[in-house]
Formats: C-alpha cells, sequence, structure tokens
C-alpha cells in the first residue's frame, strides 16, 4: 500500500495509459494473465500426477491444459458466431 | 411489302453456353508464375491473424507451434518412452508444417487465378479521354475517371466509351469484345429497352452517340467483374458459414475426445506424449474440406465470370443452384427484340398508301426503333409527310394508354397503339368499329408478331404488322432446363395469341399473355409462396420491380440500367438461357464442397485403424494393425503424411469442380456416395500402407 502511495503522479498516467491501450489489442494483456492463471494451476497438476513430473513439467501441462480450453472457446465461438470469421 | 433486313440487335453470341477463355477475342489470362507466387503466398498467410479464420487449419497450426516446442524439449510435458523423440518429434511439426502450407496454397492458386482474370480484365480498360458535353452545349476535353453520374459525353467513331451510360442520342455500332469476347458489333440507340445501354471500355465502331453516364469510376460493370473475380470483396455464402459451422463442431468433438485421452492411458499404463496426441488430432480433423473450402468458393466466382456473368454476390450463384422455376420476359429476351415494321394491312377499304401516310404520320415524333422502322417502310411505299412536323404535337406511348401519336397542326388526332386501345380511342371519338379489324388482328397474331392498329380521329385505316423473332438456338436450351427439373414460364403484355405462338415457337412450359408489370411480380410471389426458388430473366425498366422480387434476377447486358440494378446477375452475352450455365455452377458448387467434405471424414476410418493400434501396443490394441504397418512410429507417420499430400492431390477438383452431370438428386448423391465415400473410406488404406513401406525402407521410422 505504502508502495502503491509512492507512485508519482506521472507513473499512474502511465499505467492508466497502457491498461487505456489494451482496450484496443486485449491479447497481451490476456496471455499475460492466462500465464499468471497458470502458476495458480501447476500445484494443483503438481497434486493430481503424485508428485511424478517436475515442476516444469506441471507448468507446461497447465499451460497446455489453458490452450485447449481458450481451442474450445475458440471453437464454439466459431459455432455460434460463424460470420465474425 | 417487306422491310429489308436489319443490323441484328442483341442476338446470343454464336459461342453462346461457352466459357470467355475459349473466345476469340476475350483478352487471354497470362498465368505465368502463379504457382511462384501462389507458394510465396503460402507462406505470407501463416500470419495467425490469417490463419485464425479457419477454425480447422487453425487447430493444425497451433498443433504444429506444440510439436515443435517438443521438438526442441521432448520431455517438457512428462517423461516419454521410446527413443528417438526429437527425430520423430521433428517430424511430426515438419509434416503439419507442410500441411498448413498446402491449405494455404490451395487458396493461394484459386486467388492467383482470380487476380491473373482480374489483370486481364484491367487490361481492356484505359483511362482514356471524354468529349464531355456542358450545359451551355460545348465540349470539353476530361479524363474518364472525373466523369460522374449524370454527365453527358459525345463518343465518335474509334473512341473508346469512358463509362457505362445510356445513349440519349444518335445510332452507332459498337465493339463489345473487351466485355463479351465477340468481335461482331452491336448497334445502339436511344429510347430502346434492348439496346440503349453501353459499357464502359467497348468501342464505338461507325457513327456517334451522345451518353449519360449512369455509374461512377470504379462503379461501372468491368470494375464489379474485377472486383467479383479477385475476390477481394467476397464473404462466405450462407452455404459455406454451415459448413464452417460443421467443420468447427467436428473438430471440437475431436478435440474433447483427444483432450480425454491422456487421463485414461495413464492410468492403463500406456502413456501416449503430446506429439502423438496432436497427430492423432490432426488426422482425425477435417482437414482436407478445412484446406480447400475457401478454394473452391473463389474458383466458383471464376468460373461464373468466365461465363460472361457478373454475380454481385455468391450467394445469388449459390441459390441458382436450386432454382425451380424460370420467369422470362418475351421481347428481348426470349425473342430479338428489334421489333420491325414488317407489312401494313389496309382494312374499311382504305388503299395501302393511305394507311402507310397515317402510319407514317403517327411516327414522325416516334424515337423507338419500332417508330423508325414504320417510317422506314411509310416511305418505302411512297408516302410522304404533309404537315408543317414544327406546328404539330407528338403523343408519347404509356403503358396505361398503350398508344402514341401525333396531334396534326389541323387538331387531327392520328394514334397508333395496342388494338383494344385504338378500339377505345374510336369508340371515343364516336368512330365505328369493323370486323376486318379483329381478322387482321388475329392474322398477325397467329404469326406471332404484334398487331399494332392505327386511326385518324374516329376512323381506323388499318393494321401494322411488327415481327419479332425468336432468338436462334433457345429451343434446345429450354430442353435443357427441362431435363435439369426446371420449369420455364414466359411472361408478356403481348395478346393472348402472339404469345401462344412464340411460347410454342420457343418451347417454354408455361405462358402468361397480357401481363402488366404487376402481375408478374404476383406469379413470382405465388411461386415463392410454394416455397419455390424463382429466377426471372428480363432486360426492360418493367421488369425491374420482378427482377428484385425473384430469388435470382438475371438482367441482359443489353438491357435498361434500371433492370440491370435490381437484378443480383447481368449476363453480358444477353443470352436469356446463360441460367443454364449459373445453375450448373451453382450446384457444381454445392456438390463439389459436398463430395469433398464426405471423403475429407470418411477418411477417418483408415486413420483410425493406423494411429490407434500404434499408440495403444502396451493396452493390447496392436491386433488392429490390419494394415500391417512396420512400427508404431512409421504408422503415425504414413497417417499424417497422407493426411498432408491428399490436400495437394486434390487441389485441381477442387478449382475445377465435380463434374455436373443431369442426374436426379438421387442418383446424384448415389453416385457421389459411391465414389466420395466408400472411395473415401478404401483410398487411405492403399495410401498409408504405400507410404508406411516407403519410410520404413528410408529408415525414417
Amino acid at each position: 500500500m505504502m508502495q502503491l502511495n509512492s507512485l508519482t503522479k506521472e507513473q499512474l498516467t502511465e499505467l492508466a495509459l497502457v491498461l487505456r491501450s489494451q482496450r484496443h489489442r486485449p491479447l497481451p494483456l490476456l496471455l499475460f494473465l492466462a500465464l499468471c492463471f497458470n502458476l495458480v494451476l501447476a500445484p494443483a497438476v503438481l497434486a493430481a500426477t503424485g508428485g511424478t513430473v517436475s515442476r516444469l513439467n506441471a507448468y507446461a501441462i497447465g499451460v497446455l491444459g489453458l490452450l485447449t480450453f481458450a481451442m474450445v472457446i475458440y471453437l464454439l465461438v466459431v459455432m455460434l458466431q460463424p460470420q465474425r470469421f | 411489302m417487306k422491310s429489308p433486313n436489319p443490323l441484328s440487335v442483341s442476338q446470343p453470341h454464336p459461342s453462346a453456353g461457352e466459357p470467355r477463355s475459349s473466345r476469340q477475342y476475350t483478352p487471354k489470362v497470362n498465368t505465368k508464375g502463379l504457382y511462384s507466387r501462389a507458394v510465396r503466398e503460402s507462406f505470407v498467410k501463416l500470419d495467425p491473424r490469417i490463419m485464425v479464420k479457419n477454425p480447422v487449419m487453425f487447430v493444425v497450426w497451433v498443433g504444429t507451434i506444440i510439436t515443435a516446442v517438443t521438438t526442441i524439449a521432448p520431455n517438457l510435458f512428462g517423461a516419454v518412452p521410446g527413443q528417438n523423440q526429437r527425430l520423430y518429434n521433428g517430424l511430426i511439426t515438419l509434416i503439419l508444417f507442410f500441411t498448413v502450407v498446402f491449405a494455404n496454397f490451395a487458396e493461394a492458386v484459386a486467388e492467383g487465378r482470380g487476380k491473373a482474370q482480374a489483370d486481364a480484365l484491367r487490361a481492356t480498360r484505359s483511362d482514356t479521354i471524354a468529349r464531355k458535353l456542358l450545359p451551355n452545349g460545348a465540349e470539353q476535353e476530361v479524363p474518364s475517371t472525373t466523369l460522374r453520374k449524370g454527365d453527358q459525353v459525345k463518343v465518335i467513331a474509334g473512341d473508346v466509351i469512358p463509362a457505362d451510360g445510356e445513349v440519349i442520342a444518335g445510332v452507332a455500332s459498337v465493339d463489345e469484345s473487351a466485355i463479351t469476347g465477340e468481335s461482331a458489333p452491336v448497334l445502339k440507340e436511344p429510347g430502346s429497352d434492348v439496346a440503349s445501354s453501353v459499357t464502359g471500355g467497348t468501342r464505338i465502331l461507325s457513327d456517334e452517340l451522345t451518353i449519360r453516364i449512369t455509374a461512377d469510376p470504379g462503379q461501372g460493370f468491368i470494375d464489379r467483374m474485377i472486383a467479383l473475380v479477385e475476390g477481394a470483396e467476397r464473404s462466405k455464402t450462407p452455404n459455406e458459414i454451415a459448413l464452417t459451422v460443421l467443420l468447427a463442431g467436428l473438430t471440437l468433438i475431436f478435440l474433447v475426445v483427444v483432450a480425454m485421452i491422456p487421463p485414461i492411458a495413464n492410468y492403463r499404463g500406456n502413456p501416449v506424449s503430446i506429439a502423438t496426441l496432436i497427430s492423432l488430432l490432426v488426422a482425425l480433423i477435417p482437414t482436407t474440406i478445412g484446406g480447400l473450402l475457401s478454394a473452391i468458393g473463389i474458383a466458383g466466382m471464376d468460373r461464373v465470370a468466365q461465363f460472361n456473368v457478373i454475380a454481385t454476390s455468391g450467394r445469388a450463384v449459390e441459390a441458382c443452384g436450386d432454382v425451380n422455376t424460370l420467369i422470362l420476359d418475351k421481347t428481348g429476351t426470349i425473342t430479338l427484340g428489334n421489333r420491325l415494321a414488317e407489312e401494313f394491312i389496309p382494312v374499311n377499304g382504305y388503299s395501302l398508301i393511305e394507311v402507310a401516310r397515317v402510319a407514317l404520320a403517327s411516327s414522325v415524333f416516334d424515337q423507338t426503333p419500332e417508330g423508325k422502322s414504320i417510317v422506314r417502310l411509310a416511305k418505302q411505299l411512297g408516302a410522304t409527310v404533309d404537315f408543317d412536323e414544327t406546328q404539330a404535337e407528338g403523343i408519347e406511348f404509356t403503358a396505361k394508354t398503350r398508344m402514341s401519336g401525333t396531334t396534326l397542326p389541323d387538331r387531327a388526332e392520328v394514334r397508333k397503339g395496342a388494338v383494344d386501345a385504338i378500339k377505345g380511342f374510336v369508340r371515343s371519338r364516336g368512330g365505328k368499329l369493323t370486323p376486318e379489324l379483329d381478322t387482321a388482328y388475329e392474322r398477325v397474331s397467329r404469326l406471332g408478331g404484334t398487331p399494332l392498329a392505327v386511326c385518324q380521329d374516329g376512323v381506323i385505316y388499318g393494321v401494322i404488322y411488327l415481327k419479332d423473332m425468336v432468338k436462334p438456338g433457345i429451343r434446345e436450351r429450354f430442353d435443357q432446363l427441362r431435363r435439369m427439373g426446371i420449369r420455364t414460364i414466359m411472361l408478356t403484355g403481348d395478346n393472348r395469341i402472339t404469345a401462344g405462338v412464340i411460347a410454342q415457337e420457343a418451347g417454354v412450359d408455361d405462358f402468361i399473355a397480357e401481363a402488366t408489370p404487376e402481375d408478374k411480380i404476383s406469379v413470382i410471389q405465388a411461386e415463392q409462396a410454394e416455397n419455390k426458388i424463382v429466377a426471372m430473366t428480363g432486360d426492360g425498366t418493367n421488369d425491374a420491380p420482378a427482377l428484385a422480387q425473384a430469388n435470382v434476377g438475371v438482367a441482359m447486358n443489353s438491357g435498361t440500367q434500371a433492370a440491370k440494378e435490381a437484378a443480383n446477375m447481368v449476363d453480358l452475352d444477353s443470352d436469356p438461357t446463360k441460367l443454364i450455365d449459373i445453375v450448373t455452377i451453382g450446384k457444381q458448387l454445392l456438390i463439389t464442397r459436398g463430395a469433398l467434405t464426405t471423403f475429407s471424414i470418411a477418411n477417418d476410418i483408415s486413420k483410425y485403424f493406423a494411429i490407434i493400434p500404434a499408440m495403444f501396443t502396451a493396452a493390447g490394441l496392436a491386433s488392429l494393425n490390419i494394415m500391417g504397418l512396420a512400427t508404431p512410429q512409421s504408422a503415425i507417420l504414413s497417417a499424417l503424411i497422407f493426411n498432408a499430400l491428399i490436400i495437394p492431390a486434390l487441389i485441381p477438383l477442387a478449382l475445377k469442380g465435380v463434374k455436373f452431370r443431369p442426374l436426379s438428386a438421387d442418383q446424384l448423391l448415389q453416385r457421389n456416395v459411391y465414389i466420395y465415400g466408400v472411395g473415401g473410406i478404401i483410398a487411405p488404406f492403399i495410401g498409408i500402407k504405400i507410404i508406411d513401406l516407403i519410410i520404413s525402407a528410408v529408415g525414417l521410422a
């Protein structure tokens, strides 16, 4: 909290500008958020495999799982709104 | 007395039914460098923003990236049993990469051919200098690109017509080979439904014309044809959208199925590598049709342009494939439309010269070809104008009065028009009718001509026989339409007897006579109410509402601007039976898509038998290896190689389309299910086995 308070007005303006630009190109932000979410997912994968895989493997499997989920959403969008494609 | 043979107007060209490429004067399409450009384009299309528009190939593209990652780090997703994982994953990556490239290549070749055709069309256009007519009557030379709708220009012999327009004065012959590929000159003159519109880029051969421009630069017919073949404004047709939804659905199902395999495989103690899972997914999803779908659509539009038809949308071409009923206008569509005075038939005891005099007087202000032919015939018979034209008043034809004529300086009214309209006029002036009139009327109608009665005040002088000819070769084309299951109906404002004779001669299934423009619309609506798809061909302004109402409206290029705007297709050859070719293309599009989709899905069976035993050898499914493939790795590689190679192998079929055979729907379905369904099941077994033998021989796996 103290760190947030110490941000100058210029730095806050810059942050707001960055976030506003993401409205036009949401993909990089989404990717970043997905990778962050994977940090939550990876331990779950590690637990599910009973520790037989390494932490890197768990992270990679998490990314793959998210990617598969994204493809499912993409294909559902194609089916429901085909005129967009 | 017969009039001399006229210059032919809007006759179907001798090569009607043949594509542009086989016509003598069509600018030839240059396909040099087409394939090398297509190869370059295939790699450019790997951009994810382009790939995302094709769901099936996008899934393959994502799979390629994942397998590329596993080539670098084979144990990224967990330890995998087996040797040479890097080599194996690398080979899979390469094959998947080429699968995507081959699909892009198919689309690039189709687009390249379209662009080559567009370039050939562009070459016929040039920025010319036009002679613009200013409001004060002076002429100004301006570039043709500065002309706008409503401007008036003068073109003289040797000039290229600068833009699409309507002739408002003058008579000239025009070489339309730039758009039709035929060099036979066509007569253009004002006031006629049939011969008054001209297209930019055509050359005037003799005399001069004053033209009112009807299209802004870039909106003319050649521009629209270029846009159509280039595919610049191409959007997916309803059929393509439906098929895309189906393919996305199938891909989704297979994705979910393949994603469910790892937990089950791990449980059975038979872990499967990610590369193998992706191979299974790519082998199962319909990549063949996914890769070729857009190429089929683009090639279909190019074929429409090859037949000299400008279609404003792919949707109209597809709708053509399902047409049940074709409604045709008579004059200018089934007949040549340049009705010319053939004979004067006197009644009431008048002599031929007297009838000729009255006919001449009634047509002296008439600018239509019919009027001019009456003047010509009357002068041939020795009649002269015996009044001061500057003191007389011309009465124009209206659809309401169905008459035209002249009010002479001594207030005498000379009229010509439909026989019943003239009868009404004579009755209203207190005159008497004669049965000779009806005899003459029937005689002309039985000959298939149009009878015009001519009178002065309350006295009928005679009947003018306007002769119209059915376009040659039409009867055979209507027979062809009948064999395709399409019913033809002729609609005309002419009387029943004339209509009956022409209908008989042309060979249409049914006709409706004395039809008003409202009747034309109600006939179309009645057919549509029975869930029939109705196509209409026409050329006149009075056809415009009906052309707009029909599911498919085909306007003749020789017709009026209003008709061309209302229709969703324009036939540059002005051939009313061109619909046969468009129906064939429409059906071909649908059949080709169906055939390749069937083939694509039928292929899956053999790929199951290749990949599943290879994946689950440890789980005891090795006995399913009915093709006797050498090793699990060679089995998977063979299936993927076959999957990749089948796409370029089917490109020629996709571009040419499955050959249309005039069979019934059931017969066609049966035939295609055998060839593409059963063939699609059997062919991959053989293909995969051969590839497996080669791979084992080479020692790749």
